[in-house]
């Protein structure tokens, strides 16, 4: 359990925020800001959600997707980060586990995961 | 102006950059005696623990029962007996944090002092000791402050920490980095600017 005070200190952080609810298995479409120099702009990073851990403020999840040249590619972003511009959910996926680090041993066809069929 | 905290614990803001964040709740405290040197007696809540002296003390200065530890510190100016004012709080911008170090116990020179150390295997008996102390027939003794193994942690540290915000009804101030100790230890916040 966390401490009270703690709790509505992030509480009154998170008051507004609008995260969609997605879990592992899913595919993701998150806008990162990108500030370079004074410009900034939104870059679009896709691909499947594989953990999603931590509690509060600093709660974070993980995507993973084949780069170039099929170079696996991870990122790790703080879910309610102000650096977040946005979470789609592209695409819900049928997975039997909450952390998918299976996925990095798997390649082509086996990285698979099945859409989740809604009765 | 000091005043007696409890760390509470740590945790972030979501702005770009985040800031580690620690939590340090204001412990109630009644002025009992204001000194001229611009410090004061105060009491404060501290376990169940009363004794004889205790209550004499409590009965000498009008105080409840679970004010039983007594403290000087220093005050603001014009401070009177009663209840101490935590408003200098909401206006800090600095604050120097004293708490007493976690205790690590009798730890050896590459802990305590960050010693290289040498390798632990190929047939060396260097390992994890702390090597040479010195010279030679001359001086013929250690200088002193000679880096050793022994006690580490369980001192009083005071670091400087930037004021984030302060709730006053809960008494939750929040600043910016760490503060030595563990969670639900009690220390002091010196205002500085």
């Amino acid at each position: 359990m966390r401490n009270k005070y703690i709790e509505s200190f992030e509480k009154a952080q998170l008051e507004g925020k609008n995260i969609p609810d997605f879990r592992a298995g899913d595919t993701v479409r998150v806008a990162v800001r990108i500030k370079e120099g004074d410009k900034e702009r939104v870059q679009n990073f896709e691909g499947v959600c594989i953990s999603i851990r931590g509690q509060g403020t600093g709660r974070t999840f993980t995507v993973r997707k084949i780069g170039a040249n099929s170079v696996g590619v991870e990122r790790v972003f703080p879910l309610y980060s102000d650096s977040i511009e946005g979470i789609e959910v592209v695409r819900r996926g049928r997975v039997r586990r909450a952390k998918l680090f299976y996925l990095r041993n798997l390649k082509g066809k086996a990285a698979r995961i099945k859409e989740l069929r809604r009765k | 102006m000091e005043f007696i905290v409890e760390k509470i614990g740590m945790s972030r803001t979501i702005d770009v950059p985040s800031v580690p964040v620690t939590l340090l709740k204001v412990v109630d405290a009644k002025v009992c005696e204001v000194r001229e040197d611009g410090k004061a007696l105060v009491a404060y809540n501290s376990s169940k623990k009363i004794n004889k002296a205790i209550e004499g003390q409590q009965a000498k200065y009008g105080i409840s029962k679970e004010f039983n530890k007594f403290m000087t510190i220093r005050v603001a100016e014009g401070t009177e007996a009663g209840d101490l004012d935590t408003a200098p709080l909401a206006e800090a911008n600095v604050v120097k944090t004293s708490f007493k170090t976690k205790g690590r116990g009798f730890q050896g020179g590459m802990k305590r002092h960050g010693f290289g150390g040498g390798p632990g295997s190929h047939g060396h008996r260097f390992g994890r000791r702390i090597g040479s102390i010195g010279m030679c027939e001359w001086p013929g003794r250690v200088q002193p402050g000679q880096k050793m193994p022994g006690q580490y942690g369980n001192t009083k540290v005071t670091v400087k920490n930037e004021v984030l915000s302060f709730d006053a009804e809960n008494g939750i101030l929040v600043v910016k980095g760490s503060v030595p100790g563990h969670n639900g230890a009690r220390g002091l916040v010196r205002i500085v600017k």
